[in-house]
C-alpha cells in the first residue's frame, strides 16, 4: 500500500472529519440513541457514554462565514466559537439533543446563553465549571461539578448513570487513548507511515461517533498502517503546536512542501489520550476529575501550570525527533498566544526551530501562511 | 481642532483629590520604588482579590494590571508600551492594558517580587498575563501560587475558594518572612466593611436628579478604598469626607457643576483613560452626564465575616465573586454582565445606556446581544461603540464623540 489514503476505513474517518453530520450518527439517531455535543475535552466523554448517550466534540467544520453568529459574538471573539456557533444557527447541529460548554474561555462560557436565547433548538444545555488553576487543591472540586452535571444528565435524559457504568465507559475511552497512542508511535518512526494531515483526520473522527465502532476501525487502520511502503523521504520533521486544530489545513500546507508533522501539541490530537484514567479506585468520578485536573497537559488557560506544558510539549519534541515546531493559535486566543510566546525560548534554547503565528480559524486566504511555512521550512533545511 | 474642556472642581473635591492623592502616596504603591531600595519583600499579585490581608502584614504588594494603567496609561506612557509589546510578538488582540503591563514585565520594569499570588478570574488576558509573569525568566525562582475561584457562586464554591487562599498565609510567610496575626487582621477587615459599606452608600447618592458628581468619582472612590488605603482608617475617614460632601450636594439639589442635565446615561464599561475628550464635551453639547461606569458600580458587597479566619476568607470570597467590579460581571453568566447594566439604568434613572464595548473584553462582546435585547425589552436606547478604552488610537475619541452624538440624536434625546 502506497498511502493509507486508498484504506477504505481511512477514508471513513476522513469523511467524518470533515463534516459534521456522518452515516454513524444518523444510524445511531434513527436506533433513538441521544448525542450531546460538548465543547473541550476537559469535558468528560466518559459520563455521556455511561449514559448511553453519544458525545460529539464540537468545532465549525464546513462553516463558510459567520454573518449569523455576528448578532451575537464579535470579530474579538475567536473563529471557533464563531464559526460553531453559526453552524448552529443554520441548522448544521439539528441533531443534537445535548449541548454542555464549560468555562474554559471567555467566548465559550458565554456560549450556553447565547445558544439558548438565540433560539437553537438543544433541548438540554449545562454549563460545566472547569478548573482553571492546577493541583491536587482542585481535584475534589472539580468531583463535585462533575457529580453535578451527572446528575443533570440523568435527570433531563431520564437516564441511570451508575458506577459500574461510569467504569465501563472508562474503560472504553481508555481503549481508544491507547489504540491511538499506538498510532502515534508509528509517528516516531524515521518514515512514518502516516502524515500528520491523515492523523487529524483519524483523530477528530474519534470524537465524532461512537466508541466502539471507533475502536475496532482503529484497530482496522493499525493493522492497514503495517502494509504502508514507508520509504517516502521528506524535508523536515514537524510538529503543531497551539489551540482547536481539528482541521488538515495546517498539516496540508506543511506536508505540501515536503515537510511531515509527526506530532503535535494540541486539544484534539496528543493531549486527549497521552495518559489514561485510572480503573482502579471505587469512585470513578473521582479518577476521572484526578485525570482531567492532574493527568491532561493543561490548557493555558490554566493559571500557573506553564512549566508543566513546557515539559510535555518539549518531551514531544524529543520523542519524535522534530526538526522545528509550528505553533498557531486563532486570532483572539490570549492565553495560547502567551503560551506560544513562553515556548519560543524553550525551543530556542533547545536548539530547535520555532515559528507561531495567529491565524483564523478559517482562513479566507492562505497564502500567506503558506508563505510563512514555506520559509520556515527553508529555514531547517538550510 | 481642540476638542478638550477644562473641567473644574468646586473647592471640597479639589481638596478631596488632593487628599486622594495623599493616600496613593502613602499607599504600598506609592512607596513602592523605597522598598525596591531598601529591598523590602514585595508580592506582585494578578487582581485586586484581598489587600486586606497584605496590609495586615504590613507587606507591600501591587497589582500587574495597575503597574499598566498607572505607570503606563497615567503616565502618558500607553502607546509606547503597546507598541513596545506588539514588537515583541505577543498576543495581537491581548487588551491594550494587559499589553502595557505585559510590557513593563518584559522590559524590566516592574519591582521584583519576593512572592507571587495569582487567583483564577478575570479575563483570558488575564490568564496571558499572569502565565507570561509567572515564567518570566528574571523571576524564575520566586515562589508562586495559584488559587482557582469558581465560576459557580454557591457557598460551596465560595469555601473552595476561601480555603485555597488561607493557605497563601503560610506561603506568604514563608516566602517574605513577614507575620500572620489573626487580631491584626481582623483590625483591617472590620475597617475595610467600614469603607465597603460607605463606597456603597457613596453610590446610592448617586441615584440623586440630577447626579451630584461625575461617575469619575466612582472610580476614585474605589481605587481610594481597595487600592491606595484598604483597611487603614485614613481611607475610611477621607470616604466618609467624599459621602458627606456629595449628600452636601444631593440635600441641596446641587447638579455637577455648569452643567445643565438633560441626558442621563451610564457608560457600561471601565472610562477611558482618554475621559476628558469625550465626557465633558458630551455635557456642554447635550447635557449628557455620565452617571456610572463598572468600577464605580458597587453591587452591596457581602461584608466580611470577621468571627474566624475561616468565615474572614469565606466572606472574602463572597465579596471577590459577587461583589468586586469586574469579576462579578466578567466571571459569570450574562444575565449577571447584563442584569446589573439594567440595575444601574433602573436605579439610577439613566436615559440611554452606552457599552464601549472595549476591545480587550471578548466576555462582553460575547454577551452584547443578549444585554441589548434586555434593553430593547425594557424600552431603553442601548448602544455598543466597539472602542478601546485605554488606547485611543484605536478608535479616536472624536469618532466616539461623533457616534454617540448620532446615538443620542437618533434615539430622541436630544
Amino acid at each position: 500500500m502506497e498511502s493509507i489514503k486508498s484504506s477504505d476505513v481511512f477514508k471513513k474517518f476522513s469523511g467524518i472529519a470533515t463534516s459534521l453530520k456522518n452515516s454513524e450518527i444518523e444510524n445511531w439517531k434513527k436506533q433513538g440513541g441521544k448525542v450531546i455535543g460538548y465543547f473541550c475535552p476537559v469535558i468528560p466523554e466518559e459520563v455521556f457514554i455511561a449514559g448511553g448517550i453519544l458525545p460529539f466534540r464540537m468545532r465549525g467544520t464546513g462553516s463558510t462565514t459567520t454573518d449569523s453568529a455576528d448578532v451575537y459574538l464579535k470579530p474579538v471573539n475567536c473563529g471557533f466559537p464563531r464559526h460553531t456557533f453559526n453552524q448552529a444557527l443554520i441548522g448544521e447541529y439539528d441533531f443534537l439533543d445535548g449541548l454542555v460548554v464549560n468555562t474554559c474561555c471567555d467566548t465559550i462560557m458565554r456560549l450556553a446563553v447565547d445558544w439558548e436565547h438565540a433560539g437553537i433548538k438543544t433541548p438540554f444545555i449545562y454549563s460545566l465549571d472547569n478548573a482553571h488553576a492546577g493541583g491536587e487543591a482542585m481535584v475534589g472540586h472539580f468531583r463535585n461539578q462533575l457529580q453535578k452535571m451527572k446528575d443533570a444528565v440523568e435527570k433531563y435524559f431520564n437516564v441511570e448513570i451508575t458506577e459500574q457504568k461510569l467504569q465501563d465507559a472508562i474503560k472504553l475511552c481508555n481503549e481508544t487513548k491507547l489504540l491511538q497512542q499506538k498510532l502515534y508511535e508509528l509517528r516516531k518512526l524515521p518514515n512514518p507511515p502516516i502524515t500528520g494531515s491523515e492523523t487529524v483526520a483519524v483523530m477528530v473522527a474519534g470524537s465524532s461517533m461512537p466508541k466502539e465502532q471507533y475502536n475496532k476501525d482503529l484497530k482496522t487502520l493499525l493493522d492497514e498502517l503495517g502494509n504502508v511502503n514507508t520509504d517516502k523521504k521528506y524535508s523536515a520533521r514537524l510538529m503543531i503546536i497551539g489551540c482547536g486544530h481539528d482541521d488538515t489545513l495546517l498539516c496540508d500546507i506543511i506536508e505540501e512542501l515536503g515537510a511531515v508533522v509527526v506530532t503535535d501539541q494540541t486539544c484534539f490530537g496528543s493531549r486527549v489520550m497521552i495518559k489514561t484514567i485510572s480503573e482502579e479506585g471505587d469512585d470513578p468520578l473521582m479518577s476521572i476529575a484526578g485525570y482531567l485536573v492532574l493527568d491532561v497537559p493543561y490548557c493555558p488557560k490554566t493559571i500557573g501550570t506553564h512549566p508543566e506544558r513546557k515539559q510535555f510539549t518539549m518531551g514531544l519534541a524529543k520523542d519524535y525527533k522534530v526538526d522545528g515546531a509550528v505553533g498557531q493559535c486563532f486570532i483572539s486566543c490570549d492565553p495560547w498566544a502567551a503560551e506560544l510566546y513562553l515556548l519560543k525560548s524553550e525551543f530556542q534554547e533547545a536548539g530547535i526551530p520555532f515559528i507561531w503565528f495567529e491565524r483564523e480559524y478559517i482562513p479566507d486566504l492562505i497564502g500567506q501562511l503558506k508563505t510563512r511555512v514555506e520559509a520556515f521550512i527553508e529555514t531547517i533545511n538550510n | 481642532m481642540n476638542t478638550e474642556i477644562k473641567v473644574e472642581e468646586v473647592d471640597i473635591y479639589k481638596e478631596l483629590k488632593t487628599e486622594f492623592g495623599g493616600l496613593g502616596a502613602n499607599s504600598f504603591q506609592g512607596k513602592m520604588q523605597d522598598y525596591v531600595k531598601s529591598g523590602t519583600p514585595i508580592v506582585a499579585c494578578t487582581d485586586d482579590f484581598f489587600p486586606e490581608l497584605f496590609e495586615a502584614m504590613d507587606l507591600p504588594f501591587y497589582f500587574v494590571v495597575r503597574q499598566g494603567l498607572e505607570s503606563a496609561f497615567h503616565a502618558g506612557r500607553g502607546p509606547e508600551a503597546v507598541d513596545g509589546y506588539d514588537e515583541f510578538n505577543g498576543a495581537s488582540t491581548l487588551c491594550s492594558l494587559q499589553k502595557a503591563s505585559a510590557y513593563l514585565l518584559v522590559k524590566d520594569l516592574l519591582p521584583k517580587p519576593a512572592a507571587i499570588v495569582m487567583t483564577s478570574t478575570s479575563c483570558d488576558a488575564q490568564t496571558a498575563v499572569n502565565e507570561l509573569m509567572s515564567n518570566y525568566r528574571p523571576w524564575a525562582e520566586v515562589p508562586r501560587i495559584s488559587v482557582d475561584a469558581s465560576f459557580e457562586k454557591d457557598e460551596a464554591s465560595m469555601e473552595y475558594l476561601g480555603k485555597q487562599w488561607i493557605q497563601t498565609i503560610p506561603f506568604l510567610e514563608k516566602a517574605t518572612g513577614k507575620k500572620f496575626d489573626l487580631g491584626k487582621f481582623k483590625e483591617v477587615c472590620e475597617e475595610s466593611n467600614k469603607q465597603t459599606q460607605l463606597l456603597f452608600d457613596f453610590q446610592e447618592l448617586r441615584r440623586a436628579v440630577p447626579s451630584p458628581i461625575r461617575a469619575e468619582w466612582g472610580f476614585i472612590a474605589y481605587m481610594g478604598c481597595r487600592w491606595s488605603a484598604c483597611g487603614r482608617q485614613e481611607g475610611t475617614e477621607w470616604m466618609q469626607r467624599l459621602y458627606d460632601a456629595t449628600a452636601q450636594r444631593v440635600k441641596e439639589k446641587k447638579g455637577i457643576d455648569g452643567v445643565t442635565e438633560k441626558i442621563r446615561y451610564t457608560w457600561f464599561d471601565i472610562l477611558p483613560c482618554w475621559s476628558d475628550k469625550l465626557f465633558p464635551r458630551l455635557e456642554q453639547e447635550f447635557g449628557a452626564v455620565n452617571l456610572m461606569d463598572l468600577y464605580g458600580y458597587c453591587a452591596p458587597w457581602p461584608s466580611i465575616d470577621t468571627s474566624s479566619l475561616e468565615s474572614i476568607f469565606t466572606s472574602m470570597a463572597k465579596r471577590f465573586l459577587i461583589g468586586n467590579p469586574m469579576t462579578r460581571q466578567i466571571f459569570a453568566l450574562s444575565s449577571v454582565y447584563g442584569g446589573d447594566a439594567v440595575n444601574i439604568a433602573k436605579n439610577f434613572k439613566c436615559d440611554a445606556v452606552i457599552m464601549p464595548g472595549h476591545i480587550g473584553h471578548k466576555d462582553g462582546a460575547a454577551s452584547h446581544k443578549i444585554v441589548k435585547d434586555m434593553f430593547r425589552e425594557l424600552g431603553i436606547p442601548f448602544f455598543v461603540i466597539g472602542c478601546d478604552v485605554f488606547d485611543e488610537r484605536y478608535m479616536d475619541p472624536e469618532v466616539v464623540y461623533q457616534k454617540i452624538s448620532a446615538f443620542f440624536e437618533t434615539s430622541g434625546l436630544t
